[in-house]
């Protein structure tokens, strides 16, 4: 045993023994000693500082930071509740460690609820190595946590610069870039009215390929704008009842359901949560598509809906031209086309806005199909909250 | 049939310039056309100071909203702000569709509001509707001498 | 059909010449949003949203205002005046539809700030083809001014539909 001095000197260590730095805030030495040679005794390497006053443990905190306090709750001029002020003070996450004779229930509640950590009787001191690190672990977790925290804080603001920078490029590509492929487009097809059949045959052919190729262009960065656009300003979620949502659409879309002399039929619909707008351009890409990729007959489609794992699952069905199985996932992509620009027409964003509008709301869409046997588009959206509650109810 | 009428048209665009006058050349009634492609000078002529101190008064101005310097806003205001052309009737003539920008147009005095096409038949297409309403049955306000 | 998405207010107290109107533009098929006030006074409620018209609010003007100079009640140049020069409805767009030729009058209105300014034919078919032209300007070629800022992009498909453009 050491001499009675304020400073116990550390222990000649063994290996691996863990090292723990306590400051102790004790006014009585024999106490001390006991509570010190308890964690000893646990297995813990201990460097203890012993303070009472209020001054010296705020210097000892500051010339040595422990990884845990140990305070008596009645001290003469202090209170062990008082560390935890000074702690505070000096922005410290350390640990406070009641160790006293008598502590009531309530005091003991009390002094949880104001922070600190736990509490030991003096003749329950074999309790004090686990209180001690139970108290570390926590400590530890906190510190994890903080970290992850801050990182998710990081990875937010990353992502909000890397949101506006294709806001700035949205942006530039809708005035910037447009004006002088208005002029290209303008004057190309002028120089095609005015010149044709004037100059040679060449010139009519590269003056024709130019101006195609401009506008082709002007639809395609206008396209690229609509999809970008997606999901930008959009009002908030509502209830979408998409019987109405049909009805808009088969009006939109009333020549080429006429010129085509398609069946559309749809059981009734369900009601989902989301906006309307995007759910119209969904419902018309998809039936637009089913129209337009017709095979020899009418198009016939069918829309159907069924739920399934909490969500509404609708399946439309036609009976067009197919799509061949190693196409099966690419049609989703922006610019994917399948066939030749003379075939059909459409830059093939329809289906890229689609498939970004659905996972918006967390859906899936994909489509089953064989070529000349017709497609079914399947996709998920969330229904109406209040129809989830209507379910639940026996 | 009433007889052409004598158009302004400031653009910094010398492009849109010609488009503009490609499309009047297609109208059934031939318009004088005077076009600067400067605010500044678009409202010295205007004025008739300096060098245009005998330049004709035009019936319509066609005006663009981005101009070099001085921004067609501010022509328009400057516009508004003479006795003498209060009552000239502007068209504002601009690819911008924000707005933004339409509501200031009015709010400084414009008459109305035609946004630019992007494409060929559809700008040819604005600036003779421009040209049918205005020269055809608008009935224009008298000079002010 | 609810006051809200008038289109076109037309101000007229001659029954001749607002049946005529309505037909022509019934023929054209732009005869949907029409509203039609016989008085000063009625379309002075229903642009400034009290009287009769309490109802109604300054966030859905009409597109175009037809507006006859001589009205009972309150005469066309000075509802013109009232309009013009209150904040909440100056950017409405006002073609004054009159049979005056009066120097005069078109020189008053332009000062007041009327956007443009018609003077009726007499003949039948030339009314017709006037309001035609005119209110397809006023309503397809010219952007009215929208009460909340922001882009108008994606709106090109619904303005043009009306000159039979498709996007």
């Amino acid at each position: 045993m050491s001499s009675s001095a304020t400073q116990l000197a550390p222990k000649k260590q063994e290996e691996a023994k863990p090292k723990l730095a306590v400051l102790l805030v004790e006014d009585n030495q024999f106490d001390a000693e006991l509570v010190l040679r308890a964690l000893q005794q646990s297995g813990y390497d201990v460097s203890g500082t012993v303070v009472q006053d209020e001054a010296t443990f705020l210097k000892a905190l500051r010339a040595n930071p422990p990884e845990i306090v140990l305070a008596d709750y009645n001290l003469p001029d202090w209170t062990g509740m008082e560390t935890l002020n000074v702690l505070l003070r000096e922005g410290l996450d350390i640990p406070v460690i009641l160790v006293s004779g008598a502590l009531g229930d309530v005091t003991a509640v009390e002094s949880i609820k104001r922070g600190i950590t736990d509490y030991v009787l003096k003749d329950g001191l074999a309790r004090l190595p686990q209180v001690v690190r139970r108290a570390l672990r926590e400590k530890y977790e906190r510190g994890l946590r903080h970290l992850a925290e801050e990182d998710l804080a990081k990875k937010v603001d990353e992502l909000a610069r890397s949101n506006a920078d294709l806001e700035q490029f949205a942006n530039v590509a809708s005035h910037d870039l447009q004006e002088p492929l208005r002029m290209v487009a303008a004057y190309t097809q002028l120089l095609a009215e005015r010149y044709r059949g004037k100059l040679d045959e060449d010139a009519d052919k590269f003056i024709g390929y130019a101006s195609e190729g401009a506008l082709r262009m002007q639809m395609l960065i206008q396209d690229l704008l609509a999809f970008s656009r997606v999901g930008r300003n959009a009002t908030p979620n509502r209830s979408i009842d998409c019987n109405s949502v049909m009805v808009e659409v088969l009006q939109t879309l009333s020549t080429p359901i006429q010129e085509s002399g398609a069946l559309i039929k749809f059981d009734a619909l369900p009601t989902v949560c989301a906006n309307h707008t995007q759910i119209v351009q969904v419902f018309q890409n998809l039936i637009g598509n089913a129209i337009k990729f017709r095979g020899i007959d009418p198009p016939e489609i069918s829309i159907t809906s069924e739920k399934q794992d909490g969500q509404w699952l609708f399946t439309m069905r036609d009976n067009g031209i197919g799509i061949p199985k190693e196409s099966l996932e690419n049609v989703f992509v922006v610019f994917q086309r399948l066939h030749g620009r003379t075939e059909y027409p459409g830059n093939g964003i329809g289906l890229a806005i689609c498939k970004k509008i659905i996972e918006r709301y967390g859906g899936r869409v994909w489509v089953e199909s064989q070529v000349g046997n017709g497609s079914a588009f399947k996709f998920t959206l969330p229904p109406e909250p209040a129809d989830e509650f209507k379910r639940e109810q026996p | 049939m009433k007889s052409g009428l004598r158009l302004l048209l400031v653009d910094d665009n010398p492009a849109d310039i010609g488009l503009a006058r490609e499309a009047l050349a297609r109208c059934v009634r031939q318009s004088e056309i005077i076009s600067l492609e400067n605010g500044v000078e678009a409202l010295s002529f205007l004025k008739r100071g300096g060098m245009y101190a005998d330049a004709i008064r035009p019936d319509l101005v066609i005006l663009d909203l981005s101009l070099p310097g001085c921004d067609g806003l501010t022509i328009l205001r400057a516009i508004r702000g003479l006795p003498e052309l209060r009552r000239m009737p502007v068209v504002m003539f601009s690819t911008s569709r924000l707005g933004r920008d339409i509501a200031r147009c009015y709010e400084s005095g414009a008459n109305c509001y035609v946004s630019k096409p992007g494409s060929l038949n559809e700008f040819l297409a604005a600036v003779r509707s421009i040209e049918e309403f205005w020269c055809g049955f608008a009935a224009l306000p008298p000079a002010i001498d | 059909m609810s006051t809200a998405q008038v289109e076109i207010l037309l101000v007229d107290d001659s029954k001749e010449d607002v049946d005529l109107t309505l037909r022509a533009l019934r023929a054209e098929n732009l005869a949907n949003n029409i509203f039609v006030a016989r008085d000063g006074e009625e379309a002075m409620d229903f642009l400034f949203c009290s009287g009769s018209h309490a109802g109604r609010s300054f966030e859905h003007p009409p597109k175009l205002v037809l507006l006859d100079l001589k009205l009972p009640k309150i005469d066309g140049l000075q509802l013109l005046k009232r309009i013009k020069n209150d904040e909440r409805t100056k950017n409405i767009c006002v073609v004054m539809m009159t049979s005056s030729r009066e120097e005069r009058d078109l020189a008053i209105g332009y000062s007041l700030g009327v956007n443009s300014y018609l003077q009726k034919p007499v003949d039948f078919t030339e009314f017709r083809q006037m309001v035609k032209s005119a209110v397809l300007y006023w309503l397809a070629i010219n952007r009215p001014p929208l009460n909340s800022g922001g882009e108008l992009l994606g709106t090109d498909a619904a303005h043009h539909t009306l000159t039979g453009h498709t996007k």
